[in-house]
C-alpha cells in the first residue's frame, strides 16, 4: 500500500464534496472512489475519513440518510446539499486560481 | 456564517446535543461497517478471513479514538460535557441516597437557619422606611440631668426646637400615639391613631392614594380641623376598599370627624417600624377634642409630654453638627423654662438605629449579633460535616478516577466533573435551604405577640442569601484534590488529624448549643412557677375604654361600677376588680414624683415611678397581701381625700426607716397634681418584667383618678371555665353598652405569655433547642463518618491482626477507643466553651446558675451516649472483617 500524499485539509474537503456530487454514497464507497479515480495516488486513511465526513455534515454541506444497501444491510448514505454545492463551486474556483498561480511560478524560465 | 447556514446547522447541533446516544450508536455502526467492507475486499483479493479482518482493523486504527474525534468535530462539546457531568453527577447522588440526603440536608439546615435570621434582622434593622429620603431621618430624644433617655416631647418644646434648628434640619415632624374608638354606623372599634403635625405627610414626601392627606395648615388651632386620614391597610380591611368613604362622617371617641383621604399603600406610620400598623391619622390640634379630660392648654403646656419627634437632616449636615445645634437650643430652653426643662440635653439618632427606641438600639444589635453568631456556628458545623463526608467519598472514588485517567480523561476533565458534582450538591442544598429559611422566617413571623396594638411582621425573601452558597462551594473543593491523588492508604496522617479535629469541633459546638438550650428551658420552667407576687391563675381579663363612646367621667365611672356589680353577681365569679395596667403588658403609667421627706440626689431629675389605677377590690382579687395599713375602700371617692397605696420597694426607697403610712407625695407632670396620702403598703410583685429587681410603684383608686385611666382591664377571678366566664361577662358588657369594643379578652396566664413575659424564654429555649438539635445531628453524623472512614482505611490492618490471632472483642475495643478519644475531647471542649459563653446569657436565666453542674453533666452524658452509639456501629463492622477479604483487597 503506498503512502498517501500530503493533502491540504481544505482541498480534501473539496475532493470529498466533489465525489459526493457525483452520486450519494456511504463512507467506504467514497474512499474507494477517491482511490480509484485518482489512480491510487490519493488515498485517505480510514481514521481520518470519518471525522472529515462528519465535519462536512456539521457544516451543513452534506447530509446523511440511513438506507438499506444492496446486500440488505443498513448503511449511512451521504449526499451533497444545496449549500454544499455552492461551497464546492467556491472551493473549485479557489483551487483553480491557486493552481494557476502555482503553475505560473513553476513554469518560469530559469536563467 | 450566513444566516440560512445557521438555520440549517442549528437543528444538527441540537440533534447532536440531545440525540447523542443515537448519534453515537450510528457512528459506531458506520465505522464497523467500513471495517467489514474493507475486510470483505481483502478477502476477495485472496486473504484469509482472519487476516483480512486484522488488516482492515489495523488500517482503521482505534475506533474509539475516531469516534471521539468525530464527536470533537461537533462543536458543542463543552455544553455536552457539562450535561454529561450533570447527568452523571445526579446518577452518582441517586446511587448513594444516604450520603446525598445527609449532605443536602446538612447544607440546607445551615443555609436555612442563616436565611431566616438574616431576613428577620434585615427587616428589623436594615429595611428603610418607605418614605422620601429615609436615610436622612433621625429621632429626637432628650435627657434631664442624669435621667434616662426619653423621647416624648411637649408640643411647645417641639415647636421651639423646630424653629431654632433650621440650620441643621430641613424639617421636623411630631406625632402623638393614641388608642381611640372609631365608630361608624353604630359599630365601634379601637384603632391605633397618630395625631400628627401638619407637615407630617409633606416632610415624608407621601402622596395620598385617595382624597388628600393632612395639610400643613391643619393642626394649628385646637379643635379646628375635624378631619381624618385612613391608612391604606385599615381602609382595605375595615371599609373593604370602598371609595365612597371619602367625605363620610365617623365618630372618634364620640366626636364627629370627616374622612378626607387614604394614605398610600405600604406606609404604616413611622412609629415602631416595622412592627406597628398605624390605622388612622388625625391632626395634632384635635387631641384636646377627642381625648376626654385633656387639658385645654395642651398646645403650650410644657409639662404634657407626648409627642414623638423626628427630624430630617439637611444634606451635608452631620450628626455631630446637628447635635451641636441642639445643644444650643437645649441650653436656651433650660434657662427659659427652668420648671419643666431643667438641665435639658437634646440628641438625635439615626432612624435606622432607633428601632424601637434610640435607647434600645444597642440591645437589638446585640441580640441580633448573638443570633447571627449561633446560626453561623451551625452553618460552620454543616460545612465541616460536608467536608468530612466528601473527603471520605473522595478517597473511596480514587480507583474510579484512576480508571478514568487510563481511558484518556484529562486532569481538567476530571476536575470539572468533580466540581460539577459539588456544585450540584451545593445547589440542591442551597435550594432546600432557601425554602427552609422561608418557612422558618414565616413561622417566626406568625408568633402571636399578644400586643394590644395591631402588629404585623413580614419577612421578605432576599436574594442576598445566595452568598451563603459560596462557603459551601469552597468547602467542597477540598475533596476534589483528595480524589485525584492516589489510593487511600497513602493519605498522610496530617489529613487524618485534620478530620478528627474537625469532628471534635463539631461535638464541642453541639454540646455548647445543647447546654445553652437546657439552661433556657430550665429558666422557662422556673419562671412559669415563680412567685410573681400575685396569683395569675384562674383570672380572665377584659380591656375596654368607655371614652371611645364619648362617655364623660361620671358616665364612665357609672358604667364601670354597674358592670362590676353585675359581674360580681355572676355564678362562678369569685372576685372582680379593675386594673389600668395588666402586669407584663407595658401599659403602666409613669410619672416624676415630688416626695416631701425624700431628698432627691443633686443633679438628678425627680424620680420616675410606675403606677397603676385600680378599683377597690383589686388587691383581694389578685391576692396581693397588704402588709401595712389598708386597701382601697368604696369610701375613697372623688370628694374624699386623695389616697394612694405604695409597694414595699417604694416605701423602703423613699422613706427608709420611717412609717410610710401617712406620708405624702405628688406627681409632677400630671394634668392635675393632688397630694396623695399613703394609706397602705402592698407586697412587692413583678409588674414590669418577670426577672430582675422590683421597681417602686404605687396604686391609685379608680374612683378618684378616672381621668388618667379611663382604659381599664376588668380582671375576674373565676372558678368556672374561662370560656363560660368570658361569654357571661361579655353578655353583661353588651347589656350595658352594646357599642363598646372589648379587646384583649384572655386569661391572665395567656397575657403573661407575651413578649415581656414567658415568650422571651420560650423563644430563647426553642431557638437554642432547635440549633442544639441541628448541631447534635451534625455532630453524630460527623462522628459516624470519621469512625466509619477509619475502619475502611484500617481494613487491611484489621485483617492482619485477626489473621495473627487477635480477638474480635479486642478489635472492637481498638476502634471504640479511637471514638471515645474524639468524643471525649469534644465534650471537654464543649463544656469549656459553654462555660465561657453561658456567662453572656446569665442575665436571662431564672433560678439556675449559668454554670449549673447538673445541667452540664446531664447534657454531656446524653451526648456522650449517642456519640458512642454512633461509634459502635462501624466498630461492629470492623469486628466482623474477614481477614481473607481484607488481605486480598489491596
Amino acid at each position: 500500500m503506498s503512502k498517501p500524499t500530503d493533502l491540504v485539509q481544505g482541498t480534501l474537503d473539496m475532493l470529498l464534496l466533489k465525489i459526493l456530487a457525483l452520486e450519494p454514497m456511504n463512507g467506504f464507497a467514497v474512499s474507494q472512489r477517491l482511490k480509484q479515480v485518482s489512480g491510487d495516488v490519493l488515498q485517505m486513511s480510514d481514521g481520518s475519513l470519518y471525522p472529515a465526513l462528519h465535519k462536512l455534515e456539521q457544516e451543513g454541506w452534506i447530509t446523511a440518510e440511513w438506507k438499506t444497501s444492496v446486500n440488505g444491510r443498513r448503511a449511512k448514505y451521504y449526499s451533497l446539499t444545496r449549500l454544499g454545492r455552492r461551497q464546492l463551486e467556491k472551493e473549485t474556483d479557489n483551487w483553480g486560481r491557486l493552481s494557476n498561480a502555482i503553475s505560473r511560478v513553476v513554469k518560469l524560465k530559469e536563467a | 456564517m450566513r444566516p440560512e447556514h445557521w438555520l440549517y446547522t442549528i437543528p444538527l447541533r441540537l440533534r447532536s446535543l440531545f440525540r447523542r446516544e443515537q448519534a453515537d450508536q450510528e457512528l459506531d455502526e458506520e465505522l464497523r461497517d467500513h471495517v467489514e467492507q474493507k475486510a470483505a475486499e481483502y478477502a476477495a483479493k485472496g486473504m484469509t478471513p482472519q487476516e483480512a479482518r486484522r488488516m482492515a482493523l489495523l488500517e482503521m486504527g482505534g475506533i474509539e479514538k475516531h469516534k471521539e474525534e468525530c464527536r470533537d468535530t461537533r462543536r458543542v462539546t463543552w455544553l455536552q460535557d457539562l450535561l454529561q457531568d450533570l447527568r452523571f453527577g445526579l446518577r452518582m447522588l441517586r446511587k448513594s441516597p444516604g450520603f446525598t440526603a445527609v449532605a443536602v440536608l446538612t447544607l440546607a439546615l445551615g443555609i436555612g437557619a442563616n436565611t431566616a435570621i438574616f431576613s428577620i434582622v434585615d427587616s428589623l434593622l436594615l429595611r428603610p422606611l418607605p418614605v422620601k429620603d429615609p436615610g436622612q431621618l433621625t429621632v429626637l430624644a432628650f435627657q434631664q440631668g442624669n435621667g434616662p433617655l426619653l423621647t416624648p416631647f411637649s408640643i411647645a418644646d417641639y415647636r421651639d426646637i423646630r424653629a431654632q434648628t433650621t440650620n441643621a434640619f430641613s424639617d421636623m415632624l411630631g406625632y402623638q400615639v393614641g388608642l381611640d374608638g372609631l365608630s361608624i354606623n353604630g359599630e365601634a372599634e379601637r384603632v391605633l391613631t397618630n395625631y400628627v403635625a401638619g407637615n407630617y405627610f409633606s416632610m415624608l414626601g407621601l402622596k395620598p392614594y385617595l382624597g388628600r392627606l393632612i395639610l400643613p395648615s391643619e393642626g394649628q388651632t385646637p379643635g379646628a380641623d375635624p378631619v381624618i386620614v385612613l391608612s391604606y391597610s385599615y381602609w382595605e380591611n375595615r371599609f373593604s376598599g370602598d371609595r365612597s368613604i371619602i367625605g363620610k362622617k365617623v365618630l372618634i371617641n364620640g366626636q364627629s370627624s370627616t374622612v378626607v383621604g387614604v394614605a398610600p399603600p405600604g406606609f404604616d406610620g413611622v412609629w415602631l417600624y416595622p412592627f406597628a400598623s398605624v390605622q388612622v391619622y388625625l391632626p395634632l390640634a384635635m387631641v384636646g377634642t377627642y381625648k376626654a379630660g385633656w387639658p385645654s392648654d395642651f398646645m403650650v403646656n410644657r409639662v404634657l409630654q407626648n409627642l414623638e419627634v423626628m427630624a430630617a437632616l439637611k444634606p451635608g449636615v452631620s450628626l455631630g453638627q446637628a447635635n451641636a445645634a441642639l445643644a444650643v437650643v437645649a441650653h436656651r430652653l433650660s434657662a427659659q423654662y427652668p420648671k419643666t426643662d431643667k438641665s435639658l440635653q437634646l440628641s438625635v439618632y439615626p432612624e435606622r438605629l432607633s428601632r424601637p427606641t434610640p435607647a434600645a438600639s444597642g440591645v437589638i444589635i446585640k441580640a441580633a449579633g448573638l443570633f447571627f453568631a449561633l446560626v453561623a456556628l451551625v452553618l460552620l458545623l454543616a460545612c465541616v460535616n460536608i467536608t468530612n463526608i466528601l473527603l471520605v467519598r473522595g478517597t473511596i472514588r480514587a480507583r474510579e478516577m484512576a480508571i478514568r485517567t487510563a481511558l484518556g480523561a484529562g486532569r481538567s476533565r476530571l476536575l470539572r466533573q468533580l466540581l460539577t458534582e459539588s456544585v450540584l450538591l451545593a445547589f440542591l442544598g442551597g435550594l432546600l435551604g432557601m425554602f427552609l429559611g422561608l418557612l422558618g422566617s414565616r413561622a417566626i413571623a406568625s408568633i402571636p405577640l399578644h400586643e394590644s396594638i395591631p402588629f404585623h411582621m413580614e419577612f421578605g425573601f432576599d436574594w442576598r442569601i445566595f452568598f451563603y452558597a459560596f462557603p459551601a462551594l469552597r468547602v467542597s473543593r477540598t475533596h476534589i484534590t483528595v480524589a485525584l491523588h492516589e489510593s487511600g492508604r497513602s493519605i498522610a496522617a496530617g489529613k487524618n488529624r485534620l478530620r478528627n479535629s474537625l469532628v471534635i469541633v463539631q461535638v464541642a459546638g453541639s454540646l455548647m448549643l445543647l447546654i445553652i438550650a437546657a439552661l433556657f428551658t430550665q429558666s422557662l420552667v422556673n419562671v412559669q412557677h415563680s412567685d410573681l407576687g400575685f396569683d395569675p391563675h384562674h383570672v380572665v381579663d377584659f380591656t375596654m375604654d368607655p371614652s371611645e363612646l364619648g362617655y364623660t367621667e361620671s358616665q364612665g365611672l357609672g358604667f364601670y361600677n354597674s358592670l362590676l356589680d353585675r359581674v360580681r353577681a355572676l355564678p362562678g365569679a369569685q372576685s372582680a376588680a379593675y386594673n389600668s395596667s395588666v402586669p407584663m403588658n407595658n401599659q403602666y403609667g409613669q410619672d416624676n414624683l415630688k416626695i416631701p421627706g425624700y431628698q432627691n440626689p443633686p443633679g438628678q431629675p425627680p424620680p420616675l415611678v410606675f403606677y397603676s389605677v385600680v378599683s377597690a377590690g383589686y388587691f383581694d382579687t389578685m391576692r396581693i397581701p397588704i402588709l401595712q395599713g389598708r386597701s382601697f375602700t368604696d369610701a375613697d371617692t372623688k370628694g374624699a381625700a386623695y389616697v394612694a397605696i405604695v409597694n414595699e420597694t417604694f416605701a423602703k426607697r423613699f422613706w427608709p426607716n420611717q412609717n410610710p403610712i401617712g406620708q405624702h407625695f405628688a406627681k409632677v407632670s400630671g394634668v392635675a397634681n393632688p397630694l396623695y396620702q399613703v394609706v397602705g403598703v402592698a407586697k412587692d410583685s413583678h409588674l414590669w418584667s418577670l426577672t430582675g429587681p422590683i421597681d417602686p410603684c404605687f396604686y391609685l383608686p379608680l374612683a378618684q383618678d378616672y381621668a388618667i385611666a379611663h382604659i381599664q382591664t376588668l380582671q375576674v377571678r373565676t372558678s368556672a371555665t374561662p370560656d363560660v366566664m368570658i361569654r357571661d361577662v361579655q353578655d353583661e358588657i353588651r347589656a350595658l353598652a352594646p357599642a363598646l369594643a372589648v379587646f384583649n379578652v384572655e386569661t391572665m396566664m395567656q397575657s403573661l405569655d407575651d413578649l415581656d413575659g414567658f415568650m422571651v424564654f420560650k423563644i430563647a429555649a426553642g431557638f437554642a433547642a432547635i440549633l442544639g438539635l441541628l448541631g447534635l445531628i451534625l455532630a453524630i453524623v460527623g462522628v459516624y463518618g470519621v469512625i466509619s472512614y477509619s475502619v475502611s482505611q484500617r481494613t487491611h490492618e484489621i485483617g492482619i491482626r485477626v489473621a495473627l490471632g487477635a480477638q474480635r472483642s479486642r478489635i472492637l475495643r481498638l476502634i471504640l477507643s479511637q471514638g471515645i478519644l474524639i468524643v471525649g475531647a469534644g465534650l471537654l471542649a464543649g463544656c469549656a466553651g459553654a462555660f465561657l459563653s453561658a456567662r453572656l446569657i446569665a442575665n436571662f436565666l431564672v433560678n439556675v446558675s449559668f454554670a449549673d453542674p447538673l445541667t452540664y453533666f446531664g447534657v454531656a452524658a446524653v451526648l456522650a451516649l449517642i456519640a458512642l452509639l454512633a461509634c459502635y456501629i462501624p466498630a461492629r463492622r470492623a469486628m466482623r472483617v474477614d481477614p481473607m477479604v481484607a488481605l486480598r483487597y489491596e
